[in-house]
């Protein structure tokens, strides 16, 4: 139901869809529009935030996990990764498919773990492809601390996040009415563990 | 100081009122965050003025957009403070270049005179070899993409040890060749190992169709990105590199790190020093 609600709110900002979905449409990004975008895509993040937490929440139970996975996956686009690289060794970036990503969250070996994100963060322009659909990178930060049962904290990190977000032009039937709108899917995210130093 | 002072006014004292949508979570100290250059895009926002104190876009019409007060406070931040290859008088003659009132310069994420170059490992018949790709924005469609431009591994050096080689008196198709319909060009040919004495002396290896042709043939194995940079040719008698730092101070994100000023034809050499293009 939220998501259809915001579908036509979605769809009523930007007028009925003339377009077919393969089709590039001929359209520019106006800043007002670019700003609505925005927010699509940062809700999407927030979901994202979201599910991570929960997932790599120790007092989640395993099913609830598991469906929280199912949710968190489709907010990407098929075939998305993870390339993860640590202050270390920045030039050793492990990709994992994002589902692989989460079960390893969910089976991380502490006792607690505490998932928290910045304020902060950036949003790029978006550029057009040259299939139509418009990309961009959305910048998070986010801290992860890792407890044991006898030792406490364990391990801390903070992390940068560079997720891609493609925009694209679709149609919908809502009431017998096509209507037009903009779809926001997650694909790579880049995971770049913060210098301390 | 007064550096110090606009980081305070831009990136502190927003942050305790900053009205956009958040993320999250915690209220850590988010300053450095805020400082940071997060994005190339965003450096070329605020090299060019597209984006206010408080971290929103700007757009044409809107005020401040360009404005170069505002250009010259970003600009001070967006060179690497530790980077020997930065001379500061330099940076002070590039600033009031870039700012000149009359014709101040912009960069143009979709404009040429500027490429990125992505160092790689691979691996080569079973050994570990670093390869440079250079990449270019190139237009289709209406859209963009990166394009592979050219490449660089030292090991397919090795292929032309000899060219340009002088020396030799022994590996070569003698002049009257022609009139026996070059039958003897089988012993050139039948020993590979020192075919490269026998091209021309002026060849330019293309070391793409190698890479291409390497992969091709399964010789060559993609392991992994290590780093990316940029260089950038954008600004009239000026070439600069940007590079990630990733510090935990107000000096970090995408900067410049290197910084050289161009006489005539300086360009053409650095642009084939940097891309290893013959």
């Amino acid at each position: 139901m939220k998501k259809i609600l915001a579908l036509t709110i979605f769809a009523s900002l930007f007028g009925t869809g003339l377009f077919a979905q393969n089709q590039v449409p001929p359209v520019e990004i106006t800043p007002d529009r670019k700003h609505a975008i925005d927010s699509l895509a940062l809700e999407k993040v927030r979901d994202l935030s979201k599910y991570i937490s929960i997932i790599g929440d120790k007092t989640t139970p395993w099913s609830d996990a598991q469906r929280v996975i199912e949710r968190a996956c489709e907010l990407f686009m098929d075939g998305a990764e993870m390339g993860v690289s640590s202050v270390n060794h920045p030039e050793q970036i492990t990709n994992y498919k994002v589902r692989e990503y989460f079960d390893r969250l969910m089976q991380l070996n502490y006792s607690k773990v505490v998932i928290d994100w910045y304020k902060i963060q950036y949003v790029s322009d978006l550029e057009r492809q040259p299939d139509g659909t418009f990309v961009g990178v959305i910048t998070v930060y986010q801290k992860f601390q890792g407890y044991d049962k006898e030792k406490g904290l364990v391990y801390e990190d903070t992390t940068k996040k560079d997720i891609t977000i493609y925009v694209k032009r679709k149609e919908t039937q809502i009431g017998g009415r096509l209507i037009g709108f903009w779809d926001v899917m997650l694909g790579d995210i880049r995971v770049k563990e913060t210098s301390k130093k | 100081m007064r550096t110090l002072a606009f980081i305070f006014m831009a990136f502190i004292a927003p942050l305790c009122a900053m009205t956009q949508t958040n993320i999250g979570g915690i209220a850590g100290d988010e300053t450095v965050f805020y400082a940071q250059t997060k994005q190339v895009n965003q450096f070329f926002r605020r090299f060019n003025g597209e984006e206010d104190v408080t971290g929103t876009r700007l757009y044409p019409g809107q005020n401040g957009f360009h404005d170069l007060k505002l250009r010259r406070k970003y600009m001070n931040m967006l060179f690497d403070k530790d980077s020997p290859l930065v001379n500061s008088d330099q940076k002070t003659v590039f600033i009031e270049e870039v700012l000149n009132r009359k014709a101040p310069v912009l960069l143009d994420f979709h404009a040429k005179d500027w490429f990125c170059e992505v160092a790689t490992t691979f691996t080569w018949k079973k050994q570990t070899v670093n390869i440079i790709l250079y990449l270019r924005i190139e237009q289709q469609n209406g859209g963009y993409k990166w394009v592979l431009s050219n490449c660089f591994c030292d090991k397919f050096n090795t292929y032309f040890n000899h060219l340009g080689d002088t020396t030799n008196l022994k590996f070569f198709l003698h002049p009257m060749s022609h009139e026996i319909d070059f039958m003897n060009i089988h012993k050139a040919l039948d020993d590979p190992k020192n075919i490269d004495f026998y091209l021309d002396r002026n060849y330019a290896p293309d070391y793409l169709a190698l890479f291409v042709s390497e992969l091709k043939e399964g010789n060559l194995k993609f392991v992994s990105v290590n780093n990316e940079k940029f260089h950038v040719f954008q600004v009239p008698n000026w070439y600069f590199e940007i590079s990630f730092f990733n510090r935990n101070n107000y000096n970090s994100g995408w900067l410049i790190s290197n910084l050289v000023r161009l006489s005539p034809g300086d360009k053409n050499e650095l642009l084939k020093h940097y891309t290893h293009s013959n």
